[in-house]
Order: C-alpha cells, then sequence, then structure tokens
C-alpha cells in the first residue's frame, strides 16, 4: 500500500521528544490515530502525553479515527494549559 | 493578533475603554501570576501558543458568550512570551445590562480559554527546574467537561 509522508509540528512539551517538527510515513488510507502510534513507537517516553494530544489539521481539531485529510502537515496539541 | 499579546498586558486601559451605555454591569478578571505552584516556588512563566488557531478560537468563543449571555461587549486577550510575578496573563472584560450576565459569561469565557486554547504555560522553579503547566483538573472538574487526555508529568 502506498505511504504518505506526514509532518508533525509540535509544541510545548512535545519539543522536548520530538523537536520542533518532524515527520512519519503512514499507509495513505491510515486514520490519524496511526499518525499518533507511529509516534509511540518512535519515542515510547512520550506515550503518555501523546494519549493526551488532539491533532489539528487547517487550525481545526480533527477527530483521531478520521482518515487522513489531502493536507501533509498536521499540528500536534497538547492538553491546553494557559491561563 | 487581536487577542495574543507578547508585551504587558494594561487592562486599566482596556477597562477604561470598555464602558458602554447600555452596560449597568462590567467585570473584569485578571489571570496573574503566582509566585507558588503546589508548594513550590515559582519564579515567572512563559507561554506558548499556536498562535493563529488560538487567537481564531479566542474569537469564537468571545462570539458564542455575546451571543448566548446577551453581552453588550466581551473582550480577551492572553499574553505569550515571558510574564514576570504578579504580571497579567489573561484578562476577560465583559459587559451587560445586568451583573448576572457579565459574571456568568466571563467565567464561562476563562473556562473554556483555559480548557480548550491552544496556549501553553511553561511554569519555571527557583530551583532551576521547569515544568509545562496542566489546567485540567479531572478530580474536581470532572463533571464539567469531557476529555480523553491524561496529565503530563511534571519534568
Amino acid at each position: 500500500m502506498d505511504k504518505r509522508a506526514i509532518k508533525i509540528i509540535c509544541f510545548a512539551g512535545l519539543r522536548k521528544y520530538f523537536g520542533s517538527e518532524t515527520t512519519v510515513e503512514v499507509e495513505s488510507e491510515a486514520s490519524y490515530l496511526k499518525v499518533i502510534d507511529e509516534l509511540k513507537a518512535i519515542n515510547p517516553e512520550a506515550i503518555e502525553i501523546l494519549s493526551s494530544c488532539r491533532i489539528a489539521v487547517n487550525e481545526k481539531f480533527i477527530s483521531l479515527d478520521e482518515p487522513l485529510k489531502p493536507e501533509n502537515t498536521i499540528f500536534l496539541i497538547p492538553p491546553s494549559s494557559g491561563g | 493578533m487581536k487577542h495574543l499579546q507578547h508585551t504587558d498586558l494594561n487592562y486599566s486601559e482596556l477597562f477604561d475603554g470598555f464602558r458602554n451605555p447600555n452596560s449597568g454591569a462590567v467585570v473584569l478578571f485578571s489571570g496573574e501570576v503566582r509566585d507558588n505552584n503546589k508548594g513550590r516556588e515559582v519564579t515567572h512563566l512563559e507561554y506558548e501558543a499556536y498562535e493563529p488557531m488560538a487567537n481564531k478560537m479566542i474569537d469564537e468563543i468571545i462570539d458564542e458568550a455575546i451571543s448566548r449571555f446577551n453581552l453588550n461587549q466581551a473582550v480577551c486577550v492572553h499574553r505569550l512570551g515571558r510574564v514576570e510575578i504578579s504580571g497579567c496573563a489573561v484578562v476577560v472584560v465583559t459587559g451587560s445590562g445586568h451583573r448576572k450576565e457579565a459574571y456568568d459569561a466571563n467565567r464561562y469565557i476563562i473556562d473554556r480559554v483555559k480548557n480548550e486554547v491552544p496556549i501553553w504555560k511553561h511554569e519555571f522553579f527557583a530551583d532551576g527546574t521547569s515544568a509545562w503547566g496542566q489546567n485540567c483538573d479531572c478530580v474536581t472538574h470532572k463533571d464539567e467537561h469531557e476529555h480523553n487526555h491524561q496529565h503530563e508529568k511534571a519534568e
């Protein structure tokens, strides 16, 4: 099956594990959950924070079980802590 | 950006510019930097955001609050970058005909901004360590909102 490279922009506490951005290769038909699973495999120390992250595409949160959209860049959003 | 600011927040100025002849109540909330957190001495905070998305989300929250609580005006500005102790990190001002709506809307806006908007607090401690903050208090507020996350441990 075809694979796609997905660029992931990381914020806040995530940068400790992946830097400001990283790239994973996943099957074209995969869901966003697969992207998270790939990141967990790359750095198991990040499993806990990855389990609490949301993903944004085009400045909107998407459901992790959605299939990948055409965009090749996604934003990985750790739990908010403003205020 | 309208709702995000890298320089000091002057909430007095914001408040003065907020008066409206239809508003019998104006409520101002200022979230300020405490010198301690969970028993640890805090020296300062640094805030980071996914700026375009955070700005857009705060805009939507404000619009929703205005409509839901029938406000005359509402504003929310959050600091980014380094904020010293007693510095203002976020300000919310709401104005309505009567006080209940202004109070309720103010709480509604700050709660949603803290829980939903992609803004992150980096706490710096007197012992030289630092940790990314976590707002959600699942133990005491588990009924108020839904989430599927776990908490990041302090570094």
